[in-house]
């Protein structure tokens, strides 16, 4: 069978279009995961001889970081062509057979696209710093001065001292809202835009299910705003949306936007913009009650986050490639995140935390099991990093964010698993230290112990997928007196699920008022145990340190 | 309660609900909602501003409103279920009441709180007067953050006050606790202070609950406590204490929350205060004691009226409590004008330290003992009234601390009439 019939079966069978919401997304670096030809660097076909491993987690999507050709001064976020893969990560045929080998496996495929700037190092760049007369002069945005578009924030406030930079072969200013080496493109040229266009057809043709769109709100700038978020770049996301719906129903559009609530959801539309959408505030505030012992930020987050159309979904994550980023927080809320999970002040970076999730909570595996079990019963579709299903350490001795983007742990043995190369070749050291060290974190180990951190997400993966209520549901909070319990109705047709949190260390005891529910039974969905009926009295429920329960409820 | 618990099931419900605290705030009251939502709202603030990160309940323990001051209290918990938009708070704060009685006493009210912090296992407490209406956000800070940064047990509080409010404590507390126990305590019975969570246990454990003395004047036996236990102790500077309006008839229930707290504790605390000489100052934080000297109106006359009335109508009583030279005196000093008449610190120590013999002795009824004080304690006030009436702020200082050095000097006189009983 050809690749391109596996596609078109694959695409024949996907009849259902909101298949996103019922996603359980693993985010993965080829670079990363597995080393296929001993060079020390991941590559696709290291990935394709994997696919069964992520099969067996449960994972129904990959989000693939950039594999694009690039100078990789930003991990590869820029690029310098937009139709090719990165000569260490293999060729196109590999690709293919990445995806191919995905869809037999009913695995889909999200790819990144960075639509708001290339590298320095991309033609499209040489051509138009080349001179002032180039017809692709205008693909990029360029000023006399630096002192144009003064409202706009600096993101990265750690390199960057402004987002102009200084061109010298043509003698003028370029915009970038990110490293200088990353300038942006000029989405006010209908030749960008039809460009970009291209190139996501280019791999849509190709087959990918969807595309996470780096760096939204950058894409227009206007003197007098603070370029993001702006009427007109919606326009152009709206109409990339209405070409993709046009051409390739069935697949999707990520965001990566952080912004507020209330300034995420016009990048829904009316259901015409994207698909999906990482909540940005949610994932420092799920942190942040954990450490208070406190509902009160994960709650309040959500009271404040606007109804999106029913089509759409948001996206959760615990920890990704980046930082933990404390954009979204108030400067209280920073302050205390730094002091409490950053207090050496190099794991601090940017506006965040560059650290994984198992450091972060202090390899305490109740708490790790906590904060997947909010993950994956918040509503969104829940978003992986790699490695964190084993609980993966970091290093933060690596500069920027490479601290968390070190090689997948899978055995004991020679590089861990990852790679035959030389350790010296390897694009990163493999972690070693005692805690978090790949001799004591590892695949191989945890998949022959029974009661390991990856065999526990690979059930609760499948009790997620077992109820699409997850995915699909509504939410409604209770609000015990008792902060400590976040507590939450899930609801989709005659299915209604009860999570209860305890956000503590210490044995909580909680009156719930289920009387709604008078009559039912609670199911405790990982044990299918049951639960006394519900009675007129509150429903007292005592929860051990960090403990969450998952109840269906039933008549009998 | 009658299955030997003292707190209520409801209350222990709302404990569970708020769980361990860091930072546990009391508040006592009795019909308050015209002071109370004030006085919890500058709370919230004193926490929000100074411990946005600690785990903070407020507990308001009530002797039987009918105001409306427990709901008013309650409603202003910031809590998810009900957000606040104009505060933004890091956490949760429970502002959670019991009703204890239908009526109030401020030694149950007290070991209510005490008994929730206990429960809580609060690190720093503070107790807020419901009759505090220019109580500031600084008070919190100042009251909790000895105790929660720098280990103290128990934070007494000193105030900006007029140089004629406050004048039990002035005549008599403050300088024979100071005499007897050895500790310059400004403010011994406190209507604000702050306590570590140990103190707190460490008193409530004391057996004295069953015997009467939950009725009131708590707080003073608290700061005994800390004494005798030898807890770290500090002053810290509030501000302006309003002073609270009094009639002259509560003055004998001031004298029994008191001097009839202070007079019944030299017994177990003999072991103590029999072996202490001198005195020490206690650490204090902020300004120290400030006085005003605004104009004030007090009827002088009025006084040595009462004091004279007094000393005839009470001299039986006085021949059972006081000395025959010390009832002479009086007698003598009642016979004078009143441009003559004066009542000076030996006198009056002589006084108060034979009362608190006779006291112990139980001569007659010791409630009796306590409410004969009255008139001569009237008649002490007019001889301060007099002598500081033009004086300036440090001249009304140097007074007190006179009689604090006559209470002092005079304190193997206490003594050697304490063991006469042997």
């Amino acid at each position: 069978m050809n690749s391109n019939s596996l596609n078109s079966n694959w695409l024949n069978s996907s009849k259902d279009a909101l298949w996103y919401k019922d996603a359980i997304i693993y985010q993965v670096h080829v670079r990363t995961f597995q080393d296929s030809d001993g060079d020390g660097i991941g590559d696709f076909l290291g990935l394709e001889q994997r696919l069964d491993y992520l099969q067996e987690l449960g994972v129904s999507a990959i989000w693939l970081m950039p594999f694009f050709p690039s100078p990789l001064r930003d991990d590869g976020y820029d690029i310098a062509d937009y139709r090719s893969v990165h000569p260490s990560y293999g060729t196109m045929e590999d690709f293919r057979k990445v995806l191919d080998s995905a869809h037999q496996r009913g695995i889909r495929v999200i790819i990144e696209m960075v639509l708001n700037h290339t590298s320095d190092q991309h033609p499209w760049f040489q051509e138009a710093r080349s001179s002032q007369n180039n017809p692709r002069r205008d693909w990029y945005v360029w000023s006399d001065s630096d002192t144009r578009y003064k409202e706009t924030r600096i993101i990265f406030l750690d390199t960057e001292k402004s987002n102009w930079a200084w061109d010298p072969t043509s003698k003028s200013f370029y915009w970038h809202r990110f490293f200088s080496h990353q300038p942006d493109l000029n989405y006010d040229n209908p030749e960008v835009r039809e460009q970009m266009w291209d190139v996501m057809k280019y791999w849509l043709e190709m087959g990918v299910d969807g595309f996470r769109l780096d760096a939204v709100p950058y894409l227009v700038e206007r003197e007098g705003t603070n370029c993001e978020n702006l009427p007109e770049t919606h326009a152009i996301l709206k109409d990339l949306r209405r070409r993709l719906d046009e051409h390739f129903p069935g697949r999707m559009l990520l965001a990566e936007a952080n912004q507020w609530p209330a300034d995420l959801r016009p990048y829904f539309g009316d259901a015409d913009e994207f698909h999906m959408a990482f909540h940005f505030p949610l994932m420092p505030r799920m942190f942040m009650g954990l450490k208070l012992e406190d509902r009160k930020p994960i709650t309040e987050i959500l009271q404040q986050t606007p109804e999106i159309p029913a089509s759409c979904q948001w996206s959760l994550f615990l920890r990704n490639h980046d930082e933990l980023t404390l954009e979204m927080v108030t400067d209280m809320e920073r302050d205390y995140m730094y002091d409490m999970y950053a207090q050496n002040k190099t794991m601090r970076l940017n506006l965040g935390i560059r650290r994984r999730l198992a450091p972060l909570l202090n390899n305490d595996r109740r708490r790790i099991e906590l904060m997947n079990s909010l993950l994956m019963s918040l509503p969104g579709t829940p978003i992986i990093y790699y490695g964190d299903e084993i609980g993966m350490g970091d290093n933060i001795s690596l500069g920027d964010r490479n601290g968390v983007r070190t090689p997948m742990q899978w055995s004991g043995g020679w590089n861990a698993g990852f790679s035959t190369a030389e350790p010296e070749r390897l694009y990163a050291p493999i972690i070693h230290d005692p805690v978090y060290g790949y001799p004591a974190v590892n695949v191989v180990a945890q998949r022959e112990s029974e009661h390991s951190l990856f065999h526990w997400m690979r059930r609760l993966i499948a009790v997620r997928k077992s109820s699409a209520v997850f995915g699909r549901g509504s939410i409604e909070f209770l609000y015990p007196a008792n902060h400590r319990i976040l507590a939450y109705w899930r609801r989709l047709g005659n299915e209604t699920v009860l999570i209860v949190n305890n956000l503590s260390s210490a044995a909580q005891a909680v009156e719930l008022d289920l009387g709604r529910y008078k009559g039912n039974v609670l199911i405790e969905m990982f044990g299918n145990n049951l639960f006394p009926r519900v009675r007129d009295l509150p429903y007292l429920l005592t929860l051990g340190p960090y403990q969450a329960y998952w109840f269906r409820l039933r008549r009998v | 309660m009658e299955d030997g618990n003292f707190l209520t099931d409801d209350f222990l419900r709302q404990l569970i609900d708020v769980g361990e605290a860091d930072i546990l705030v009391g508040l006592p009251t009795h019909n308050n909602a015209k002071s109370a939502g004030a006085i919890v709202r500058t709370i919230r603030d004193g926490i929000l501003r100074s411990f946005p990160r600690e785990r903070a309940v407020i507990i308001n323990a009530d002797g039987g409103s009918r105001d409306g001051t427990r709901e008013l209290i309650t409603e202003l918990s910031i809590s998810d279920a009900h957000p606040a938009s104009s505060l933004h708070a890091l956490r949760t704060l429970h502002a959670i009441s019991t009703q204890y009685a239908n009526t109030p006493h401020s030694g149950v009210a007290l070991r209510t709180i005490l008994s929730a912090a206990e429960l809580l296992r609060a690190k720093a407490c503070i107790m807020i007067s419901p009759d505090s209406e220019n109580i500031s956000p600084e008070w919190i800070s100042s009251l909790i953050r000895p105790v929660y940064y720098d280990s103290f047990d128990l934070v007494s509080p000193t105030y900006r006050r007029h140089k004629f409010d406050g004048l039990l404590t002035t005549n008599l507390l403050y300088p024979m606790v100071r005499a007897l126990y050895g500790v310059r305590i400004r403010e011994a019975y406190m209507p604000e202070f702050g306590f570590s969570g140990r103190l707190g246990s460490h008193f409530l454990g004391q057996n004295q609950w069953s015997n009467g003395a939950d009725e009131n004047g708590t707080e003073l036996r608290l700061t005994l406590a800390a004494v005798t236990g030898k807890f770290r102790i500090c002053q810290t500077f509030l501000g302006t204490k309003d002073p609270v309006e009094r009639r002259g008839a509560d003055l004998v229930p001031a004298l029994r929350q008191s001097v009839g707290v202070l007079f019944s504790a030299l017994e177990p605390d003999f072991d103590v205060w029999s072996t202490m000489s001198g005195s020490q100052d206690v650490p204090t934080t902020g300004d120290d004691v400030e006085l005003l000297l605004d104009p004030l109106r007090i009827n002088r006359k009025r006084l040595r009226e009462m004091f004279v009335s007094g000393v005839a109508e009470l001299e039986s009583v006085f021949q059972s409590i006081l000395a025959p030279s010390t009832l002479a005196e009086l007698k003598g000093i009642a016979g004078l004008g009143e441009e003559k008449f004066r009542y000076s610190a030996e006198l009056w120590v002589k006084t108060v330290y034979e009362f608190a013999a006779a006291y112990r002795k139980s001569v007659i009824n010791r409630d009796h003992i306590i409410q004969a004080l009255a008139p001569l304690f009237r008649g002490r006030v007019f001889t301060f009234v007099v002598e500081n009436r033009n004086g300036s702020a440090k001249d009304v200082a140097n007074n007190i601390e006179g009689l604090c050095l006559e209470f002092e000097r005079l304190k193997p006189y206490l003594l050697e009439m304490w063991k006469s009983k042997e």
